[in-house]
């Protein structure tokens, strides 16, 4: 399926149309108007919903296996930035 | 942020073996200019702290290790500073990002410029100790997928693991990762459509597979 620039969604999509944003509107990308769209058709599409719901689980499971984040250097990067404020950049670099 | 030339190498950045997490999808293109020292704008540290995790997480992958990953966000970090009075008020965490996207790229060049065209294995997300839980309620069954999951991801080509390890682990958007790895949006889009397509079908071939034994 192509991924181009995507164009507005009519008010009553096809299967094939939502199909083309479906992953975009799961991740969060779609215009709260797109969204909307996407979501009625998703109510009364049995074939659409099962597709997007085999798409989330998918995505959910690739998510698991993001990384634990250290938070060490968070912290010291954190002190970084004040240091940077109240030292100037000069005094960093 | 406009490219322009001139690019800052901070003193004490010694190289070092960087397991290029991104590095067969990165090119040499991008520099910017340094501008002068110190806005000193109040707004710089409540709009940079929060988005610190994310800055790290691509560090990381960036560089494949945690001492670099530190020293480019701090470099990052100085450059946004000097440069923050120029810097437009939208999409922060995506000019942030840029910045050290461009950075990364300079001293990979000044350093290894061999590695910039090499095919260089990637670290896998998901080792060992990174596989993080989320969602309890759907962790028992999510979780027999993990190795499965592991080994699809590490069957993707450099391309859709970048994707995927930009948007999905790393928690970006299309626009932020189409930034990182300096191509259109719609790239970000396709890539991300296929390795997930891939990973998919692995997934559905284990549970075919497991319906017919």
């Amino acid at each position: 399926m192509r991924r181009r620039p995507q164009l507005p969604l009519p008010p009553e999509p096809d299967c094939h149309q939502v199909g083309a944003v479906l992953q975009s509107y799961l991740d969060g990308e779609l215009g709260p108007e797109d969204a909307g769209i996407v979501a009625a058709h998703l109510e009364h599409c049995e074939r659409c919903e099962i597709e997007s719901e085999t798409i989330t689980k998918v995505i959910s499971v690739i998510r698991r296996q993001r990384p634990d984040l250290d938070p060490e250097p968070i912290e010291r990067l954190r002190g970084f930035v004040d240091q940077l404020e109240r030292r100037g950049p000069d005094a960093l670099s | 942020m406009g490219t322009t030339s001139d690019v800052r190498v901070f003193p004490g950045h010694e190289p070092c073996d960087h397991d290029l997490s991104l590095g067969t999808v990165l090119t040499v293109t991008g520099s910017f200019r340094v501008v002068a020292d110190d806005p000193t704008d109040p707004r710089f540290r409540d709009q940079v702290l929060p988005e610190l995790p994310v800055l790290y997480r691509v560090a990381r992958r960036l560089t494949g290790s945690a001492a670099d990953a530190e020293d480019l966000v701090q470099d990052t970090l100085l450059k946004a500073y000097r440069a923050f009075d120029r810097f437009d008020g939208r999409h922060l965490r995506a000019w942030l990002l840029t910045i050290m996207r461009n950075h990364h790229r300079n001293q990979l060049r000044k350093r290894r410029p061999d590695l910039l065209e090499d095919e260089v294995a990637q670290r896998l997300p998901g080792h060992g100790r990174d596989a993080r839980v989320d969602g309890v309620d759907e962790h028992a069954f999510h979780a027999d997928f993990d190795p499965l999951v592991r080994s699809a991801l590490s069957s993707l080509s450099a391309k859709h693991r970048a994707v995927i390890a930009l948007v999905d682990l790393d928690g970006l958007t299309y626009r932020e990762a189409a930034e990182v790895l300096t191509v259109p949006v719609g790239t970000v889009m396709s890539r991300l459509h296929r390795a997930r397509a891939k990973v998919r079908a692995q997934l559905e071939a284990h549970l075919d597979a497991e319906d017919v034994t």
